[in-house]
């Protein structure tokens, strides 16, 4: 390697941005759970700016800090310098593809969830085992998931939204964009699917580091989805990193189609007439995934909308990260056990408060990584049309 | 993280995992870079061995070790210090708190709860929510820092104006002795006989020993609660303002001063609807049963606005008020939006010199071409004027040395001291013989030794005696682009 070439490119002045005054640290998951420096966002940016020197060879220790971060990136709602933490995460991560290699189970997870067919395949495997109990309950892959998944297919209807379905989601929880699908009528928006066609939009690839392959997922859903009309999306990791298409492909293209992603709750707030007040029988406690927390700023439209219906019970973390993390609970399974941990203290608080009570998380990350720790969770939209087909059997 | 299995060539290294397990205790090139910093600017040697002991026993046991091989070390929490408290000389080993995070046990009849230093200051008084409770020091970094740091600094905060700093907080503390032994001073049960070493260790800046278990005194949440922000075109008439309110017997929960350049930088983030154009805003805090809340109020407002305030506005929810501090309290961490590193003073000035001193504060940035932002608990006359820069440029480094020596000594010209809440540490050191006599810092000096004859327990700080490690001179050699 030449000397003069550094590993890794990080942007100075994002670096530069941050003080050191710690306000960070107890809104990072894993410096919750570990009292560790090295796994804190101010920790891990000091530790970047180390390989500002041309001579940087990182150690497993420096490489594990940067490992660890889960990217919920709470840190950049704590941090009042607005220190770009995401960013150089994700910058540092592509880097790290040259000094490290992924773990096996990581890479061919990532490798299936890009090619459609071939998710169809493992997902019959995997759900057929599911049947006849030989596949035990796991933290990244829900129970009960079709045999014969991934159905929804292509459809476009001009100018009209489309719901982005993306990859697992198609595949293993169809009753969520069936729930979608179900609002959007309710609502009298007629829409189209993105399906398998499009696939994928390459969030867990590019906070994976892969951003190669990221680059061409994103470039063929921009490609194959409609050119006009708003893309609905209903998981937040998905949505929020849509809508950052157009920062990280910088194309005006790209720029263009990011304008048009809303979360789904987002744009059926703004957008639709909200039903009146009921009469309230359900509480519900809101989990809000950190990628619509943190990143989109778009929680409170979850809350808007289930709030005709049921009574919102918030939790008294603060957003702090379930530990789900996309494929973070796959490649750091004790970490994000650990970080759950937190989590359920947090739900059973507000159990003992309330009693029993559904949990809903507008990303299926969160879902099933809460639902293996035993609890009942329900994307927001599942919960809403029970209540919109309940009201609307009474007339 | 694959585990480093190389043989394990130190006998310390061998010893204090031993003592803990090899995932709490490491010499890793990336902890050790990591734990020779904290919030400050200040720089010392380079941590040794890090350790992440859970319990007394094994706190203690860290001790033991460190006494047999004769190694010195140094106690850190959460890392938030102002002043290199936890900036580690020559290569100590590190003892971390922050996996001592356990709230043992809560009093409300005493009001008393027992916390393990590592617990973060905000999360005890979050925890006693609907209680009707709280831990009154509020120091600004109270989100991150941990109780085990409130007791080593006796930190204060904006409410600490009406309650009390740190000290008069605690009833009781279990401390881990340089020598190993575990010994408790005060009393959760009331006050003891002969002599407070519990009031001599709080404020111990980690020079005495290691609080490992403490009991905090809890404050009732006050009946009814108002908070003020008000606004001058002049900094000079906002610090009258604050002056003729305590002279008028008012004592608020809480009096805050921000200057412009500091409301530019926090507003953005805090989204308080602090006003741009104003030259200074004050916050004021009154507390207590609610006729006498609004007559407070009412005396406030006709006090600011005799002394030029341009606007009065009182917060009408807790969400509004929750903004207003979210603000102040964030001051320091959105410096960065202005320029990358600042220097932080702490001094504290008679408060009727308020006016004149700040004055001169901006007039000593103005000569070396500095920025200065300030934004200080006005009530108590503790100032925290900010020297910001960018340390790459050369010759910036200096000028901020000579302009912070500056502001100290006009602050202790007007009768002032050297720190108000944010301990001596490394920082202040170099300054402690213009406060002190020779015969004042011997006697603390003894007092030191008392505990930790070897000089072990954080050497190197507080008292200007032995070598000093840290200077802000060691600033000056920094590679470019590199963080201080």
């Amino acid at each position: 390697m030449k000397t003069e070439e550094k590993l890794f490119s990080l942007n100075p002045e994002d670096l530069n941005a941050c003080v050191s005054c710690g306000l960070c640290l107890p809104y990072c998951p894993t410096y919750r759970v570990t009292g560790d420096e090295r796994m804190s966002p101010r920790g891990r940016i000091s530790l970047m700016r180390m390989s500002e020197h041309t001579d940087f060879t990182p150690t497993l220790e420096w490489i594990n800090s940067m490992d660890t971060c889960v990217q919920c990136r709470g840190c950049e709602t704590a941090c009042p310098s607005s220190v770009p933490f995401g960013d150089l995460i994700s910058d540092t991560k592509k880097d790290l593809e040259k000094v490290r290699k992924l773990p096996i189970m990581v890479r061919s997870g990532l490798f299936v969830i890009a090619r459609p067919s071939l998710l169809k395949v493992v997902t019959f495997f995997i759900a057929s085992l599911q049947k006849v109990g030989l596949f035990k309950n796991s933290t990244y892959i829900p129970s009960g998931i079709p045999v014969f998944g991934n159905k929804f297919s292509t459809h476009f209807s001009s100018g009209s939204p489309t719901l982005f379905t993306g990859c697992v989601m198609n595949a293993w929880t169809p009753w969520v964009h069936k729930a979608a699908l179900k609002t959007l009528k309710f609502f009298g928006v007629t829409s189209g699917v993105s399906g398998n066609k499009v696939g994928c939009c390459g969030a867990l690839h590019e906070h994976s580091g892969l951003r190669r392959d990221f680059r061409k997922m994103a470039e063929k859903v921009i490609e194959m989805m409609p050119d006009s009309g708003p893309v609905l999306v209903n998981s937040a990791g998905c949505g929020a990193i849509l809508k950052d298409y157009g920062t990280l492909l910088g194309t005006d293209e790209a720029k263009q189609f990011s304008e048009r992603v809303f979360d789904i709750h987002e744009w059926l707030v703004i957008n639709c007439q909200m039903p009146e007040k009921r009469n309230i029988k359900e509480k519900i406690i809101v989990q809000d995934p950190c990628h619509l927390r943190h990143v989109q700023n778009s929680h409170h439209y979850v809350r808007d909308l289930l709030n005709p219906f049921v009574e919102i019970v918030e939790l008294s973390d603060e957003g702090l990260c379930c530990g789900a993390g996309g494929v973070f609970s796959l490649a750091q399974n004790k970490l994000a056990t650990e970080i759950r941990e937190l989590k359920t203290d947090s739900l059973n608080a507000v159990f003992e408060e309330i009693g029993e009570a559904r949990i809903v998380s507008a990303n299926p990350g969160c879902v099933t990584h809460l639902q293996a720790k035993g609890f009942e969770m329900k994307h927001p939209l599942e919960v809403l049309v029970e209540h919109l087909s309940e009201a609307d059997a009474q007339g | 993280m694959r585990k480093r299995r190389q043989k394990i060539t130190d006998p310390l290294l061998e010893a204090l995992i031993s003592a803990l397990d090899e995932e709490r205790v490491t010499d890793g090139a990336s902890a050790r870079l990591l734990y020779s910093k904290d919030g400050s600017v200040m720089e010392g040697g380079r941590a040794g061995i890090v350790c992440f002991p859970e319990t007394t026993e094994e706190v203690a046991k860290c001790v033991e070790i460190s006494k047999k091989f004769d190694c010195e070390f140094v106690t850190r929490g959460a890392g938030t210090g102002l002043a290199g408290g936890s900036v580690p000389c020559n290569d100590p080993i590190v003892i971390v708190t922050t996996r001592m995070n356990k709230i043992l046990e809560v009093d409300l009849e005493k009001r008393v709860a027992w916390v393990q230093p590592g617990v973060v200051n905000l999360d005890l008084s979050l925890s006693l929510r609907g209680t009707g409770f709280h831990f009154a020091p509020d120091p600004s970094s109270q989100q991150a820092c941990t109780i085990g740091g409130n007791v080593a600094n006796n930190s204060g905060g904006p409410h600490c104006l009406a309650y009390g700093v740190t000290n008069s907080h605690v009833a009781a503390i279990e401390v881990v002795l340089p020598d190993a032994s575990v010994v408790e001073f005060g009393s959760s049960e009331g006050e003891m006989c002969g002599y407070d070493l519990r009031g001599v260790f709080v404020g111990g800046e980690g020079t005495l020993g290691i609080a490992t278990r403490i009991a905090v005194r809890l404050t009732e949440d006050p009946p009814a609660v108002a908070t003020l922000l008000l606004d001058f075109s002049k900094i000079t008439e906002a610090a009258e303002t604050v002056s003729a309110i305590i002279a008028n017997g008012i004592l608020p929960a809480a009096l805050e001063l921000m200057d412009k350049n500091v409301v530019a930088a926090v507003e953005p983030f805090a989204k308080a609807g602090y006003p741009l154009d104003a030259e200074a805003v004050l916050i004021a805090e009154v507390d207590g049963l609610p006729d006498g809340v609004s007559k407070e109020i009412e005396k406030i407002t006709q006090l600011a606005k005799v002394n030029g305030a341009r606007q009065v506005r009182i917060a009408t929810d807790q969400e509004e008020r929750e903004r207003i501090w979210k603000g102040r309290k964030s001051a320091f961490g959105a410096i960065a939006k202005i320029k990358p590193d600042y220097y932080l003073h702490d001094t504290v000035i008679p408060r009727r010199r308020l006016a004149e001193v700040i004055e001169k504060v901006y007039d000593i940035a103005e000569k070396y071409e500095l920025l200065v932002m300030n934004v200080f608990h006005a009530g108590d006359g503790n100032l925290h004027p900010l020297l910001v820069f960018d340390a790459r440029i050369p010759g910036t480094l200096e000028k901020v040395r000579k302009a912070g020596e500056e502001i100290v000594a006009t602050s202790l010209e007007a009768g002032g001291v050297l720190s108000g809440e944010h301990g001596i540490g490394l920082e202040k050191q170099r300054f402690m013989t213009q406060q002190f006599s020779k015969r004042d810092l011997e006697a603390q000096d003894a007092l030191r030794r008392a505990f930790d004859p070897d000089n072990r327990s954080n050497p190197h700080k507080v008292l200007p005696t032995g070598a000093s490690c840290g200077e802000i001179d060691s600033l000056k050699e920094i590679p470019e682009g590199v963080w201080i």
